[in-house]
């Protein structure tokens, strides 16, 4: 494979910009329903196979996964498990989708897919705070699918470069309607 | 007494000649596990270099210039480099897309990213494959890796069975399915592994192994003693220049322009001495040279 890969798959297609990699994936519908009990048991290794897998009754959506970085084969919808291995120059991106339930909700009213401002980034606007990072999120519906995208950047004192660096990978995703 | 002197010389013959069997046998065995070790010796006998994997041998792991193989003597010194018959440079790296075993969608990026990349190509199907399966799951196996990223590629899922492979693949490591990738590498079949430098996003070793552990240990002898950096010492750096040439490096890079590229070498039609672009005197560099930036950056950076 020559030049920047792109991938495609779930109805979303990116062109991937250089040192970038993806994943696109859906989480298939959980065999084994998690209970307070099992929830933190057999996370890793072969045990992870006969593992719950998700909540009872959950319907999963698609996920895309972006980053600078090389992103670790298991990762949270919310990049965790990736995040953590993040340098200062690394980005990491996801782009969530939620079902048509959401749809017309206040939550989920803004229009096409966002662009992320540097003032929005907030070392607190982390699922889990980690030294230097900051992150922020944004909900929205495109293409009458409603989403979360949510980005995280290796060192808040770039927050202006690695936005502006979010913004032309973000220029290079489209989504499919459903 | 003639007798007795007669009686010792046959005992003597008998020994000698038993002597002499537990010997042959004894080199019958050794060159057997020498055999099984793919040494060099016995991968020249049987066409080494040239690529193929066969039935008797795999091809033993062979490294590009400052690499050096694991010693197999008890001499002390290192063996003899191997390097890539009739190939002047070693061919160019290619990032991988394909899919995971859950149906992901999958893009591995080893072409200019800061991390080498060990890429290890199995199937399911595969005898020889199973040591490394078996070591993909124990992390004391990749040990010598290092801070290489470790990529399982197989054949897509037409042509392989995702079933089998969920079971053989531990749930942590990174598995794509991609055919496109065997052709890409070239690959002569399984179990074969290698190893890219993300920095230039050149092929540095490749070969094939009896388990992980092999192909490890020579990566760790490689790059533990220095040999990885031409035997040099380290050059240490302010580390503002060496993040300008790592920035030069992955720009160059960017651009389409690695090392021996054309334009690198131009013809001066000036008569006076040239003047040294530090761009272009950067990316003429050794890879070895520009890794070392790497590491010195990323050491610096954290």
């Amino acid at each position: 494979m020559t030049g920047d890969p792109a991938i495609s798959g779930h109805g979303f297609s990116v062109q991937l910009p250089t040192a970038w990699e993806g994943r696109i994936y859906r989480r298939p519908p959980p065999t084994t329903a998690f209970t307070p009990k099992n929830r933190a048991a057999g996370s890793t290794g072969i045990a992870a196979t006969q593992a719950p897998n998700g909540w009872l009754g959950e319907q999963t959506r698609a996920v895309v996964h972006l980053g600078n970085f090389a992103l670790p084969a298991v990762r949270g919808d919310y990049g965790s498990g990736a995040v953590e291995k993040m340098i200062a120059e690394n980005t990491f991106i996801a782009l969530v989708e939620f079902g048509p339930e959401c749809l017309g909700t206040a939550l989920y009213g803004s229009v096409g897919l966002p662009r992320v401002s540097p003032d929005k980034f907030d070392p607190n606007g982390l699922q889990r705070r980690l030294p230097g990072q900051s992150g922020c999120q944004y909900f929205f519906t495109e293409q009458s699918r409603p989403m979360c995208l949510y980005v995280v950047l290796g060192s808040h004192r770039q927050v202006s470069p690695l936005s502006a660096q979010v913004n032309q990978v973000l220029d290079r995703i489209k989504v499919d309607a459903p | 007494m003639t007798v007795l002197i007669v009686l010792l010389t046959v005992v003597v013959l008998v020994l000698c000649v038993l002597v002499a069997g537990l010997l042959r046998a004894y080199a019958t065995v050794l060159a057997r596990l020498h055999q099984l070790d793919g040494s060099p010796d016995h991968a020249a006998d049987h066409g080494a270099g040239t690529g193929t994997v066969t039935k008797v041998s795999a091809p033993p792991f062979r490294t590009a210039d400052g690499v050096m193989p694991l010693d197999r003597g008890d001499t002390g010194r290192s063996a003899p480099r191997q390097t890539a018959a009739g190939r002047a440079e070693w061919v160019a790296a290619h990032d991988i897309v394909g899919q995971g075993l859950s149906g992901e969608v999958v893009s591995v990026r080893t072409v200019a990213v800061a991390h080498d990349s060990v890429i290890v190509f199995l199937s399911s199907g595969c005898s020889g494959c199973t040591t490394f399966w078996e070591q993909l799951a124990d992390r004391r196996g990749l040990a010598a890796v290092g801070d290489s990223r470790v990529v399982v590629v197989t054949k897509s899922p037409e042509d392989e069975s995702p079933s089998v492979l969920r079971q053989l693949c531990p749930p942590d490591v990174d598995l794509v399915m991609s055919s496109s990738a065997w052709a890409d590498y070239d690959v002569p079949g399984s179990p074969y592994v290698i190893v890219v430098d993300g920095g230039t996003g050149r092929v540095k070793g490749e070969g094939s192994g009896t388990s992980l552990t092999q192909i490890s240990g020579l990566m760790q002898q490689a790059y533990g003693d220095g040999a990885s950096f031409g035997g040099r010492r380290r050059v240490v750096k302010p580390r503002a220049d060496a993040e300008r040439e790592v920035d030069v490096d992955r720009a160059l890079l960017a651009a389409g322009i690695g090392p021996g590229h054309a334009s690198l070498y131009a013809p001066s039609t000036s008569a006076e001495a040239p003047v040294l672009d530090p761009a272009v005197s950067a990316a003429t560099q050794p890879a070895h040279r520009r890794l070392d930036l790497l590491d010195a950056r990323e050491g610096n950076g954290r």
